[in-house]
């Protein structure tokens, strides 16, 4: 796949950051507060993911829920932000 | 780029595993993933709906519109 | 090499909404948001989930504050329908009727 710089000023495209995260650890915060951490296998197009080693933190009434889950397939619909690296939230 | 690859052979090779599909709004959904396409709408064979981490509702197949997934997890295997 | 490029579906094909198609003519279950259920047999769907049952039973449930207690009551209410159309965006599950393998 090749990348038209000319169509785009910016030297750096915004997946291609995530593109340097796979293999790596990864923090995502979705649009309802949830936060996800695990290690980035790949990612398409709509960036829906397929993480590995995952936990995932919410926010509930009871204070803060965390799972551990192996392997997910996220929806990439509900994503807002996504950081390198892996830093566990607070 | 994209490394999309990861994706579609871990889409390919998730029919008859056991899953926890997870939605938005917080209730999770166990059973067996019968298949999967391009929206994320699922097809689901005995599936156990829960809500707060308990069971409120058996179904035998289940179809769950994608729209509403947060994601879909597995379990890794071990030794095959 | 072949298998990388081109994926081969093995047996029949077999997509989420082949789970709506067999469950043409028959009574389904519809989970849909803001707390509504529909039980009714299926007569059309398309790829958005717009539905159109008949005899349909709607049921909605709603939370209600006890004004003494303020203990949380579930309430729910029905009505039938004798023939619906459902919008898509608002379906969340779709349970077919439990069917015996091999019928």
């Amino acid at each position: 796949m090749t990348t038209s710089l000319s169509a785009n000023p910016s030297t750096l495209l915004p997946l291609e950051l995530v593109d340097k995260c796979i293999g790596s650890r990864i923090h995502i915060v979705m649009k309802n507060d949830k936060e996800i951490v695990g290690t980035l296998l790949g990612f398409d197009d709509f960036v829906n993911m397929l993480l590995e080693d995952v936990t995932e933190y919410e926010a509930t009434p009871e204070g803060r829920r965390i799972t551990k889950l192996d392997q997910i397939f996220l929806n990439g619909n509900n994503i807002t932000m996504l950081v390198p690296g892996g830093d566990i939230p607070e | 780029m994209s490394r999309k690859e990861a994706l579609t052979h871990f889409m390919s090779q998730i029919h008859g595993r056991p899953v926890v599909v997870k939605l938005n709004s917080g209730v999770d959904y166990r059973g067996v993933l019968a298949c999967l396409d391009g929206y994320m709408n699922i097809a689901l064979e005995q599936t156990e709906e829960y809500v707060n981490g308990q069971l409120k509702n058996k179904y035998g197949d289940a179809f769950i519109r994608g729209n509403n997934v947060l994601y879909i997890s597995t379990q890794k295997r071990r030794g095959g | 090499m072949a298998e990388e490029t081109e994926q081969v579906i093995t047996g029949t094909v077999k997509e989420p909404l082949d789970l709506l198609r067999l469950s043409l003519d028959e009574q389904i279950y519809v989970k849909m948001r803001h707390d509504r259920e529909l039980r009714g047999r299926l007569h059309a769907y398309d790829q958005h989930l717009n539905m159109v049952l008949s005899e349909a039973e709607e049921t909605v449930t709603t939370i209600e504050i006890d004004e003494e207690t303020y203990e949380e009551v579930y309430k729910t209410t029905k009505r039938s329908i004798p023939m619906l159309f459902v919008r898509g965006d608002g379906v969340i599950l779709i349970s077919p009727p439990t069917r015996i393998p091999g019928i």
